[in-house]
């Protein structure tokens, strides 16, 4: 794992080892090891019951682990109730008193550790979060934006050395929540505290953290830079769940150097080697998978002024749908019957209609190979498990 | 047609005014006869206006004794009640326990039992204890029957509570006490206070299960029933009116403080 801000001998990391939770039968979290560097911008990504909100509470010490350890740097904080560990939380629903006023709100952490003369810590903090004039207001009297502001405020007056963030922005509307994005990232640079994020919005993961951790059913998937994992998914689940990928099924055919030769039904396609996560034997299966940006579109009438070297699959296009910067094409192949190509706005092609024959084709670098022995649909919207949590 | 319109428009208004003067004509009759001077012993008719009664309200033997002793029951009785009735309203809705769900239809029982067996039957139970009746017997009941509006009352308020808040207050520094004193208590607070109001309003205004269970002790209510039989002083009226002005005095000035809290915010 790589951070900027990483110290020589971590002594800020929050490591959790072997930590997991079990509720009666059901396991909400299977034992996992965690290193989240110290001053780095951590998410943990997954769909709603996949463990992530669990695993923050374990290291808040709202819930008590079955079994592992938390360790913030040196200090092993596994025993320590929540008001004995240097960490604070921001609420999903933010959890602002409602009987106090902002400042109040926002000094009721110094406050409780008997430190005197809060005022001028909470008139900064306050500027620092853009409500310096809200301060004698209560709480209800804000709008959504502004109560997630005195919550992070409220959590980092008390310099934590971690700060956990339960899906901040979930009950804010879309813009909002772009700017909110933005905005947290800048506050994480200033302070350069260590913020370890949990959401289910894979886009916001992306924006704003460095190391993104993709939970599933209780445990890790994948681990690390939000360009990363985008580009070379180890499971069907990160493929799918991280953007969209369109997978095919192929098998082997031969393997020359760095690259792997497939096929698929009477389409041959090149895989380089470096990004099959699957092991290759000729005859065996494996998924093959490219993102939607990464495809080309050319009307069949062209399909002559095609560079050799790339892969191609011929198609129809079956839907398309116009929004704004790019076009968004479903095609209909004999290898695959939905796939999603994106296409930008730059010089539409007037042809691309319903119906219209076309031949699909991209670098064989932007290719990558999955295990076949796994769930084509994992990660995807319509597939258990994966649900828009309800903002609550 | 036109007023038949005007009558139409105005329905809500009108049928509020007239409710509300159904719901307030007795007190203005309490008070008009504050100041009336009877002729003979009993204060039902009009004669004339005076102030005589206002001017001593003691005037007449015992009535100030029962209204302390009211006084104290009230007080006493709000306090226990309330704070039995906070812990169980916290226990009921905090924590899972065995019973549970029993516990939670067992303490509205008081409140559907017709309140003149209750009486007969805590001064069954007080005579085989062998208790002296008195204060103590009377507050024991007193406490008892509140109990439940108390607990009614603060558990609407506490299920209506996000837990989240009390463990932001634990993220924040806060231990057990601090989280308790700091963030549940406060926010409890008008669901305790509406508890204890209600439970100052029924003891003090109890009859019948402190009537059978007062021995010799005279109260308030007792007094007033007591003298009902051979004559109404009309300091009863004074005391009644004196009553109802110090309940609306709280309502303007909670009033007059929430509406200066707005002002200053906005």
């Amino acid at each position: 794992m790589t951070s900027k801000k990483s110290t020589e001998n971590g002594s800020g990391d929050v490591r959790l080892s072997g930590i997991g939770k079990t509720y009666g039968s059901f396991t909400a979290v299977h034992p996992l090891d965690l290193t989240v560097p110290e001053g780095s911008f951590f998410a943990l990504l997954g769909a709603s019951g996949c463990g992530k909100t669990t695993t923050l509470r374990m290291i808040a010490g709202l819930e008590e682990p079955s079994c592992g350890t938390v360790s913030l740097g040196d200090q092993d904080v596994t025993n320590l109730p929540p008001y004995k560990r240097p960490v604070n939380t921001v609420f999903q629903s933010y959890a602002l008193f409602p009987h106090l006023d902002i400042f109040e709100n926002v000094a009721f952490g110094l406050r409780r550790r008997g430190i005197k003369g809060v005022k001028k810590q909470v008139e900064e903090m306050l500027e620092l979060v853009q409500l310096g004039e809200q301060a004698r207001k209560k709480p209800h009297q804000l709008s959504g934006g502004q109560q997630q502001r005195v919550a992070v405020a409220r959590a980092l007056i008390n310099h934590p050395k971690v700060l956990l963030l339960d899906e901040p922005l979930g009950a804010l509307d879309l813009k909002l929540r772009r700017q909110m994005q933005l905005e947290l990232k800048r506050i994480q640079t200033e302070v350069g505290i260590t913020f370890i994020h949990v959401t289910h919005d894979q886009e916001e993961a992306m924006t704003m953290a460095d190391t993104v951790a993709v939970m599933n059913a209780g445990r890790v998937e994948q681990l690390g830079s939000p360009a990363d994992l985008y580009e070379n998914p180890h499971t069907t689940f990160v493929a799918n769940f991280l953007g969209t990928s369109n997978l095919i099924e192929a098998e082997v055919d031969s393997v020359s150097g760095e690259e792997i030769v497939l096929k698929a039904g009477d389409v041959k396609l090149v895989l380089p080697e470096a990004r099959c996560g699957a092991p290759t034997r000729t005859g065996g299966k494996i998924l093959v998978g490219v993102r939607p940006e990464k495809i080309t579109l050319t009307h069949a009438d062209d399909a002559g002024e095609i560079p050799a070297g790339r892969n191609r699959i011929t198609g129809t296009v079956a839907a398309t749908s116009f929004i704004g910067v790019s076009t968004q094409y479903v095609i209909d192949s004999s290898v695959c019957p939905e796939f999603e190509v994106y296409v930008q706005n730059i010089d539409r092609d007037t042809r691309l209609v319903p119906g219209a024959e076309v031949v699909l084709h991209w670098n064989p670098a932007h290719t990558f190979g999955l295990d076949a022995a796994q769930s084509l649909l994992a990660g995807t919207a319509g597939s258990a498990g994966v649900e828009e949590e309800a903002a609550v | 047609m036109a007023l038949v319109n005007w009558f139409k428009r105005r329905l809500v208004v009108i049928s509020g005014l007239l409710t509300l003067g159904y719901l307030l004509l007795p007190n203005v009759v309490v008070t008009v006869f504050s100041f009336n001077q009877p002729k003979g012993r009993f204060n039902y008719e009009w004669q004339e206006f005076s102030t005589a009664a206002w001017t001593d309200p003691c005037g007449v033997a015992d009535l100030c004794g029962s209204l302390s002793l009211s006084l104290q029951l009230a007080a006493s009785a709000t306090l226990g009640a309330t704070v039995l009735g906070t812990m169980i309203a916290f226990a009921l809705v905090r924590y899972r326990f065995r019973a549970r769900g029993a516990v939670n239809s067992l303490i509205f029982l008081p409140m559907a039992m017709p309140e003149v067996v209750m009486a007969a039957s805590l001064l069954t139970l007080f005579l085989n204890l062998g208790a002296q009746l008195g204060f103590w017997t009377i507050l024991i009941a007193h406490i008892m029957f509140c109990l439940s509006f108390v607990v009614v009352a603060v558990k609407a308020r506490v299920m209506s509570m996000d837990p989240r808040l009390e463990e932001a207050a634990r993220d924040l520094y806060a231990g057990p006490v601090q989280t308790f004193v700091r963030v549940t208590l406060p926010i409890a607070a008008p669901g305790i206070a509406a508890g204890a109001l209600l439970a100052f309003a029924l003891s003090f205004d109890d009859f019948i299960i402190t009537n059978f269970n007062a021995g010799s002790a005279v109260t308030f209510p007792m007094f007033v029933w007591g003298s009902a039989q051979r004559g109404t002083p009309v300091q009863i009226n004074v005391i009644g009116t004196a009553m109802f002005l110090v309940a609306v005095l709280f309502v303007v000035a909670g009033m007059v403080v929430t509406n200066r809290r707005k002002k200053q915010k906005a």
